[in-house]
């Protein structure tokens, strides 16, 4: 019984994680309409960024993980300047073929480039809170108890930021139009690059949170990338709620498939393929997704 | 299959998008010959309705015919593969590819057609729609005009016994317009049926010889034009909306 | 009066074929892996630059091919021609049912479904390693026995041959047109009497065939074989090739396949660089080049004729037909 629960709380921190990840990805596509497949690797970069946060440059661990999420932020902002910007414009054709491609590219380059910097091999950031917690029977490693809170207060600035600042509803309204947005006086091109942003921020911080969790490795990002994917379209691209939510589901349910499948060598081969499977089933059933819709909506 | 089967027919099309009701028990006859204004205030359903009726959208009841066949279901290229022709609100042409090209691909889909005779074919239609000239250019470089043109042979490609146009005259050059009216007016003349859809009161009637209004999703006058106009319930669905 | 491509293209075939004895061991292996990938580029650029089908699954196809044939033949013992023959049938069903699911998806959707579904073929490969020796690798029986590679270069080369010219076939038919229209506006090709499911179902079979059949020749040719085939950088390795060559471009994707693959291998002491670059140039070439690099120097062969006077007059670039 205390393996469920034990399981059942990984579970959750995992799904917060996924969840952060996979609003990311919705808060881009709702922004630039483009499915991002470099995701995962910003993800990756952003762990790394804070593990050479705390070895080279001496930053504390709470400190590290700000440095990932500005790190990542930045890098974001430069991408999009640098790759994205023929999205917004009128002779761009396929626009979308456009992003799946230039995205693609991106992460093969992402990738491959911190095999080389950063070494093939996996490496482990200090956690900001050593140690672990006991209730009762239960046991869980403080730097998951961490993690999870952390990636909890991450989402809620997230969804304060959305709903309650000009910025985050500016954001909004890019994102259901962008002429209309420039219409009334919102800067297009600056909240594309912020969308961007903040969605390559979400990424990196969820790597830098769990970088102490589980180790770093350069090609951590492929899984979760698609689990993003997974997540996002169950919960519905642009529904920053429903990616949540999915996050949750899908973290949990992966967590406790690995668990309790029979098979202890194949479990966790298969629990990467878990999530996969939900995919392909949900696009077979519903190819546009389960919430299939364009904008970003907050409910 | 009857002999004096409508050419085309919608009976009691229904179709809903999430909460709005956008074609409501909407009963559609056309016969061979016909050529329809369907008109009506903006959201009124009409652009659903072709698309009912030439295989774009499946109703979610009832059901249309083609000469009696009933054709609820089946995709659109079967419609078009049985000589229902259409052109869109919106331009929507094969734009990188050349204005030739755009006219052999329906050309081609017919059984037994040969490259040569179908080219032969296009090139007749592009001389009567005055393109003939720009053959290889890309139809993304054409004029607004000329592309609703191109769209028109694209359809006629296909033979088709009837042709849907979606609004040919928006946004198009007053000068252009009378050319595209006389080239529906040439075309029906020599057996080819239309349904009409436009804002362009003017031209509509100009050409049409029956008009059908829509409102809100529900037909509420079918009938000659004159008598239509008259019609107190079309003045106040104008006027009212 | 033909294009000057014709004369290249015949040129280029017989310098191949002749250099087949006066080629060392290395050279030859190198020109035998850039032609498997030359099929697979060319086999993808049909699939996603003329139908518009944006499949990241297109290794996990050659991956498919080659277990399938690897394992026929070991099971049953057949000669290898027949497990050839099994895989290009096996892949073209897949292709096919692949195109079925996929039918009413849009494009990044397409994407993410067979990378996905790449995944899960590369992860059953490699857990499932009673059956397919997984990571250790699978020894699979040559096609040839002969000490060296000249057998191997001669088929590959006649399959590279008959592969484009099929595909140059189906590119220049009506097909080609109707996959054309399909990518350029599903909608309106419905519109005008194009069966589009047929169509983007024979697509995927087709493509999917190649890729099949691509993959049994690299299977029994290199003689063991990993799920490593049906991997992430590999598909972005073909990816690149198309996409710097010309994505929509049969002959482009072809010559962007050889000269990113020689690339590879004069950059073989950067190791894990070469990839940066790859992913780099592919992002420059999107960037800045969208059609390819080659794509427009093998347009310019096609328009110079060759034996009369070269066309005068109107000549705007990509204004006729794309071969």
């Amino acid at each position: 019984m205390e393996y469920a629960l034990i399981q059942a709380t990984n579970g959750a921190v995992i799904g917060i994680i996924y969840a952060l990840i996979a609003v990311g990805v919705t808060l881009i596509f709702s922004i630039l309409k483009i499915v991002n497949f470099a995701h995962g690797d910003l993800y990756m970069l952003g762990g790394y960024f804070s593990y050479y946060a705390l070895t080279l440059l001496g930053v504390p661990p709470l400190g590290a993980i700000f440095v990932a999420i500005a790190a990542s932020f930045t890098l974001g902002v430069i991408l999009e300047r640098l790759l994205l910007t023929p999205l917004y414009n009128e002779t761009t054709e396929r626009k979308d073929e456009y992003g799946l491609l230039i995205t693609f590219g991106l992460a093969i380059a992402l990738r491959n480039l911190a095999i080389i910097i950063f070494g093939p091999f996996p490496l482990r950031p200090t956690p900001v809170w050593s140690g672990a917690q006991r209730l009762g029977q239960l046991i869980v490693t403080n730097d998951r108890v961490f993690a999870g809170a952390a990636g909890i207060v991450l989402i809620i600035s997230l969804l304060y930021f959305m709903h309650g600042t000009i910025w985050g509803q500016a954001l909004d309204a890019v994102s259901q139009s962008r002429d209309a947005a420039a219409i009334v006086g919102i800067n297009p091109r600056f909240f594309n690059s912020l969308g961007f942003g903040v969605g390559a921020a979400l990424a990196g911080g969820a790597g830098a949170l769990i970088a102490p969790v589980f180790t770093l490795a350069p090609d951590m990002g492929v899984l979760a990338n698609i689990q993003a994917y997974v997540i996002v379209i169950l919960g519905g691209m642009g529904s920053v709620l429903g990616s949540i939510i999915a996050g949750l589901v899908i973290g949990e349910a992966e967590t406790l498939f690995t668990a309790f499948f029979p098979d202890p060598t194949r479990a966790l081969a298969y629990s990467n393929a878990f999530g996969v499977l939900v995919l392909m089933i949900v696009l077979i059933v519903r190819p546009t997704g389960v919430f299939g819709r364009r904008h970003l909506r907050l409910e | 299959m009857t002999r004096d089967a409508a050419l085309v027919e919608g009976k009691t099309l229904c179709k809903r998008f999430g909460g709005i009701v956008a074609v409501d028990a909407v009963e559609f006859a056309v016969q061979d010959g016909d050529l329809i204004g369907l008109i009506g205030p903006n959201g009124s359903g009409k652009t659903t309705l072709v698309n009912l009726l030439t295989g774009h959208l499946a109703p979610d009841s009832g059901h249309a015919f083609l000469r009696g066949r009933r054709m609820t279901g089946l995709p659109a290229s079967d419609f078009a593969a049985q000589g229902v022709g259409r052109t869109f609100q919106l331009t929507q042409l094969f734009r990188r590819m050349t204005v030739l090209e755009n006219m052999l691909v329906p050309g081609l889909t017919r059984p037994g057609s040969t490259r040569g005779a179908v080219e032969r074919r296009a090139r007749t239609y592009l001389t009567f729609l005055n393109l003939a000239h720009l053959e290889h250019l890309s139809a993304k470089n054409l004029s607004g005009g000329q592309q609703k043109l191109l769209e028109l042979g694209r359809a006629l490609m296909l033979e088709p016994a009837i042709l849907f146009l979606d609004e040919p005259f928006a946004g198009v050059h007053p000068h252009l317009r009378d050319e595209i009216i006389t080239r529906i007016q040439e075309l029906h003349t020599a057996g080819r049926t239309f349904v009409v859809v436009d804002h362009d009161m003017e031209s509509i009637l100009r050409i049409a010889r029956r008009l059908v209004v829509m409102a809100r999703g529900r037909k509420i006058a079918d009938g000659p034009p004159a008598q239509v106009r008259a019609d107190q319930g079309v003045l106040t669905a104008y006027a009212g909306v | 009066m033909r294009g000057l491509h014709v004369y290249v293209v015949l040129a280029l075939a017989v310098f191949i074929l002749a250099s087949g004895n006066r080629l060392n061991e290395y050279v030859m292996h190198v020109a035998i892996i850039a032609m498997f990938y030359a099929m697979m580029a060319a086999s993808w650029s049909l699939l996603s630059g003329y139908a518009g089908l944006f499949s990241l699954g297109h290794m996990a196809f050659a991956s498919l091919g080659g277990y399938t044939s690897a394992l026929l033949v070991q099971w049953s013992g057949v000669p290898v021609p027949v497990g050839m023959a099994a895989a290009v049938v096996l892949t073209a069903l897949g292709g096919g049912a692949i195109g079925w699911v996929c039918l009413r998806m849009s494009g990044p959707y397409l994407a993410i479904f067979t990378l996905a579904l790449s995944e899960i073929l590369r992860i059953g490969l490699s857990t499932e390693s009673q059956v397919t020796a997984g990571m250790a690798g699978l020894h699979t029986t040559p096609l040839f026995h002969s000490r060296s590679d000249l057998p191997y270069y001669y088929t590959a080369f006649a399959m590279l041959v008959a592969s484009l010219a099929i595909m140059g076939g189906i590119v220049h038919s009506r097909w080609g047109l109707f996959f054309r229209a399909i990518r350029e506006d599903e909608q309106a090709a419905a519109a005008s009497g194009v069966d589009v499911v047929r169509f983007k179902i024979t697509a995927f079979a087709v493509a999917s065939s190649f890729a099949g059949l691509a993959g049994a020749f690299y299977a029994h040719y290199i003689g063991i074989l990993t799920p490593s085939l049906g991997s992430l950088d590999l598909m972005g390795l073909v990816v690149a090739m198309t996409i710097i060559g010309g994505l929509e471009s049969i002959p482009a994707a072809v010559g962007g396949a050889a000269g990113v693959e020689t690339l590879q291998e004069v950059l073989r002491s950067y190791a894990q660089w070469r990839l940066v670059l790859f992913g780099v140039i592919l992002l420059v070439v999107m960037r800045f080049a969208r059609n390819g690099l080659l794509a427009p120097l093998w347009h310019q062969l096609v328009c110079v004729k060759v034996g009369g006077l070269p066309r005068l007059g109107r000549h705007v670039p990509q204004e006729e037909s794309r071969l």
